[in-house]
């Protein structure tokens, strides 16, 4: 963290007075959320040992890496939030809007994560390519820039991204002081709501048989 | 005690089942590999089931169905109610945790309540033998230590069908002995047990019953004394 801040701030000197605050909450989100998906993807290889030894139904994996993910990220968000206040800024209604984008980022991971954890164990190869995935997707998510300052041409397809989306309106909450932008999240929310299914369908279509193949 | 199980109540019955693994044949080229072409038999309430083949003819991959861990490619496994589980020496131990928090934990995963678990955490404590460091995070014990512990959990945990697959080589000799006479007893008891392993004399020992597996398929089914006499003429 603190190096983001030497190089930003202190290096290239794009610290605006809010600069620290906006990395902060961009480098906040994203880590909840680049601790859940390499995590899924392997969670079934990684608990071979039980699958070998008892019954358990798959899904319970990634909804076990995601809940931990969750509950070291409500800590790490509360200090957050804290920063906020102590350096000024104040709290005010529309933070009610954090649990709904919370939600939402919550429903993103569980969807991308349920997916690739049934995915994996039968192209275990794919896991070098999420580990690059998201690396790339760091860079694109708009952690350490302001995604809106982009031409147009190239927000339209920074904002496939659901990332992207997600950490400008987190911003937006605590930043800027202005609600979100609900029909974005409405498109996020209702791509990753079949993604979901899919991911609950995969598991539940080869729960018995991830068996032989790790 | 009746020999056959005939007569008796079924507890698990495997109707033709085929199981195939992915084999890599070429660079892109995959091609399966059928473990199981064609196996039935049934397991009958409270008798001893042995299983015998040669490594590789699929016995374990038998007991994963049979636990239901695995679904067959063909054919079905028909469990009449019955709750079967592997007897294993460490079901998902975590190595932080303690002793007794793993002997809830792993208890929980094999199907008991916590309520449960706790009621018997004195035998548990007991039957594991280890001493102080039954309240010592997991880490901390020896392997024999943490397959003590595994399979005094397992024995507690009191499935209808006990799956065994050639364990008791754990722990010193007087453990050794404790686990041989646990599995005596549950051969004894009124559960199913069945028992898969490659040495006649435990099979001579224990079941009532044996199945011979040999190239995917049932060879022979029946007394024990005959199927192991055929097993032991074949492989001569």
């Amino acid at each position: 963290m603190s190096v983001f801040y030497l190089i930003f701030v202190v290096v290239f000197d794009r610290g605006g007075e809010d600069h620290v605050a906006f990395l902060l909450t961009g480098l906040v989100v994203w880590k909840w959320f680049a601790a859940s998906i390499p995590q899924c993807a392997n969670c079934i290889s990684v608990n071979v040992g039980l699958i070998r030894q008892v019954y358990i139904p798959k899904y319970v994996f990634p909804a076990m890496v995601v809940t931990n993910s969750t509950m070291k990220f409500l800590i790490v968000f509360v200090l957050l939030l804290l920063f906020l206040i102590f350096t000024g800024k104040s709290p005010s209604v529309v933070w009610f809007a954090l649990p709904v984008l919370m939600g939402l980022q919550l429903l993103v991971m569980l969807a991308i994560g349920s997916v690739l954890s049934a995915i994996v164990p039968f192209v275990p190869d794919l896991k070098l390519l999420i580990d690059n995935g998201m690396t790339l997707l760091f860079f694109m998510s708009g952690i350490f820039f302001d995604i809106s300052s982009a031409s147009p041409e190239l927000k339209t397809y920074l904002y496939l991204n659901p990332m992207a989306g997600i950490i400008d309106n987190y911003r937006a909450v605590l930043l800027d002081g202005v609600w979100p932008d609900w029909p974005l999240l409405g498109t996020v929310f209702s791509v990753s709501l079949p993604g979901l299914a899919l991911g609950w369908y995969l598991l539940r279509r080869f729960d018995r048989t991830f068996i032989k193949v790790i | 005690m009746t020999r056959t199980g005939n007569g008796r109540q079924l507890a698990i019955s495997i109707e033709n089942i085929a199981v195939a693994y992915q084999r890599r044949a070429g660079f892109f080229r995959k091609e399966k590999f059928w473990a199981l072409k064609d196996v039935s038999f049934d397991v009958y309430h409270g008798e001893t089931l042995g299983i015998i083949g040669r490594n590789g003819v699929g016995k374990s991959t038998l007991l994963r169905l049979l636990a239901g861990l695995m679904s067959p490619d063909k054919g079905r496994v028909v469990n009449h109610g019955v709750s079967a589980t592997l007897l294993s020496l460490q079901v998902g131990f975590v190595q932080h945790l303690t002793g007794r928090e793993n002997a809830i934990l792993s208890g929980m995963m094999l199907g008991l309540s916590q309520n449960e678990i706790v009621a018997q955490m004195d035998n548990i404590r007991g039957y594991a033998d280890i001493g102080e460091f039954f309240d010592q995070p997991v880490h901390g014990y020896s392997s024999g230590m943490q397959a003590r512990l595994g399979f005094s959990v397992a024995i507690h945990a009191d499935p209808d069908v006990v799956l065994l697959d050639e364990v008791l080589g754990v722990g010193d000799a007087l453990f050794r002995e404790k686990s041989s006479n646990a599995i005596k007893d549950l051969v004894r008891s009124e559960k199913s047990v069945i028992l898969v392993s490659h040495q006649p004399a435990m099979h001579r020992q224990m079941c009532d019953r044996l199945v011979w597996i040999e190239g995917g398929v049932v060879q022979d089914a029946g007394e024990v004394k005959t199927v192991l006499d055929k097993y032991q003429q074949y492989h001569k």
